[in-house]
């Protein structure tokens, strides 16, 4: 992982050095753990459950969603994906679908550098 | 036990049980350095692993919120089935609220690890904890090792105990010119009338065997008898006959003589049947003229298969009856008066005893 990926990683909201620790420094399982993260299906799967207010699916995935971005050090999504399953357990509807606002940015801003990053190692 | 396998053991294998695949994968690798990894997606899946074979595994790293069966499901199954204090299982959760926290040590989860882990944390607070299961597993996998070593040892002292009772027993019975089968047969007929009559009412099992090897016994005192009285052929003089029966006092007290003997179930059996197997139910035996009741159960049965045993076998100074004879004068009190209810005991099973003097037959 060239320092370049991992500026952008860190641009999306990653702590780059927190994630590597965690992963023993490992940067090939952390490699591997961000293109699991990119075919993980919880984010659709929660913007759904907002929709039909299913409260049940809502949690599950958004708990999901923040163990993963606590395991991969997002320090942004992290907070907001953890204030937002208190919303939801709490059934406050508003407050859960005020957070994706700050989400969906955060969200689709990672991807893209998680996608990047991915296709550099592969160029490189 | 194999070397690989004492190696399996030492490195041991840790079961990680969470929904998520990538804190699986963070956790395995983790963990993989010191230990065999494996995985379980749900806790209905982990659980069922656990109880398949728990002793396989040296610790379960649990997450709470999961599909199918949560951690706590998981981890009130495990109490139930009392796993938890054979195997440690850790909370990996990010659960922080009290009440299930409270609930989790409650059950008697080992440790909660918060999540995201921290390698260093998550190793530290595991591996401490699980050296200590193994090293308790390895004590009590040797106690029982020792125990079951101490059982043996136990039973072949007993063994070697009962054979040399025999031993004794027999090598008096050579004195007296006859085979050492008087004493088996003794033996095996008190054995025979405790178990299948009503005689042995109220008697263990284990209490009827320690009887009829105490019945071996008997005749112990008879080494103290003198050769030419015990070996004489045809009728003893009064005054030898008086000799002779000393035999009774005599065994009592030789028995009596061997304080090691007294931790031994059979021992006051022994002496109580040494000292009494001639005394007779009207009072007319000896050496104390008990009569009735006074004369215990066990001493009334040796004293009856004694005679049977005499009257059925040829010895020194007799030939052997036939078997209608030896009945006939059994019940007519030739030898000595007996105790009516031990009479009809006898008779009820006589048939089965008189196998014992068919050639190579025994009950």
């Amino acid at each position: 992982m060239t320092s370049f990926c991992k500026q952008q990683l860190a641009d999306a909201g990653m702590d780059v050095a927190d994630a590597l620790e965690r992963l023993m420094g490992s940067e090939a399982l952390l490699e591997r753990l961000l293109k699991k993260f990119l075919e993980d299906e919880n984010y659709q799967k929660l913007c759904t459950a907002l929709e039909c207010a299913d409260q049940e699916a809502a949690v599950a995935a958004a708990h999901t969603l923040k163990g993963v971005c606590g395991n991969l050090s997002l320090t942004v999504l992290y907070p907001l994906f953890t204030r937002q399953v208190e919303a939801l357990r709490q059934g406050d509807w508003p407050a859960a679908r005020a957070l994706m606002e700050e989400i969906q940015p955060a969200y689709l801003h990672l991807t893209e550098a998680v996608r990047s990053a991915a296709d550099c190692h592969e160029a490189g | 036990m194999a070397e690989e396998e004492l190696q399996h053991v030492e490195k041991g294998t840790v079961l990680i049980v969470d929904d998520d695949a990538i804190n699986r994968e963070i956790l395995k690798h983790i963990f993989s350095p010191y230990y065999t990894i494996e995985e379980a997606e749900n806790g209905a899946e982990g659980l069922h692993r656990i109880l398949m074979a728990p002793e396989q595994l040296c610790a379960v790293l649990l997450d709470v919120v999961m599909p199918k069966m949560d951690g706590i499901q998981v981890l009130r199954r495990l109490q139930e089935a009392g796993m938890l204090q054979k195997l440690p299982v850790f909370l990996i959760t990010a659960e922080t609220s009290d009440s299930v926290l409270k609930e989790a040590y409650e059950l008697g989860v080992m440790d909660v690890i918060g999540k995201p882990v921290v390698p260093y944390v998550v190793l530290r607070r595991t591996q401490s904890v699980i050296e200590l299961y193994q090293a308790r597993r390895r004590l009590r996998r040797t106690v029982e090792s020792q125990q079951a070593r101490l059982l043996l040892q136990a039973k072949q002292i007993i063994n070697l105990n009962q054979g040399m009772i025999e031993a004794l027993a027999a090598a008096i019975e050579f004195r007296s010119e006859e085979s050492g089968d008087h004493v088996r047969r003794i033996h095996d007929i008190t054995k025979y009338v405790l178990l299948h009559t009503e005689m042995g009412a109220g008697l263990r099992r284990e209490e009827i065997n320690e009887i009829a090897l105490a019945a071996i016994l008997h005749d112990v005192g008879k080494i103290a008898v003198p050769d030419a009285i015990l070996n004489k052929p045809g009728k003893l003089t009064a005054e030898e006959f008086e000799i002779m029966k000393t035999h009774t006092v005599q065994g009592a007290a030789l028995l009596e003589r061997i304080p090691q003997l007294e931790a031994y179930g059979a021992y006051h059996y022994a002496c109580d049947i040494a000292r009494h197997h001639h005394e007779r139910w009207d009072g007319r035996g000896y050496p104390d003229g008990l009569r009735g009741e006074e004369i215990s159960v066990w001493a009334q049965v040796v004293s009856l298969a004694d005679v049977y045993d005499a009257l059925s076998c040829k010895r020194v100074y007799k030939d052997a009856f036939p078997r209608e004879r030896v009945l006939e004068m059994i019940r007519s009190g030739e030898c000595g008066v007996f105790n009516p209810r031990l009479l009809a005991c006898f008779f009820s099973v006589e048939e089965e005893l008189s196998r014992l003097y068919q050639k190579g037959d025994a009950i």
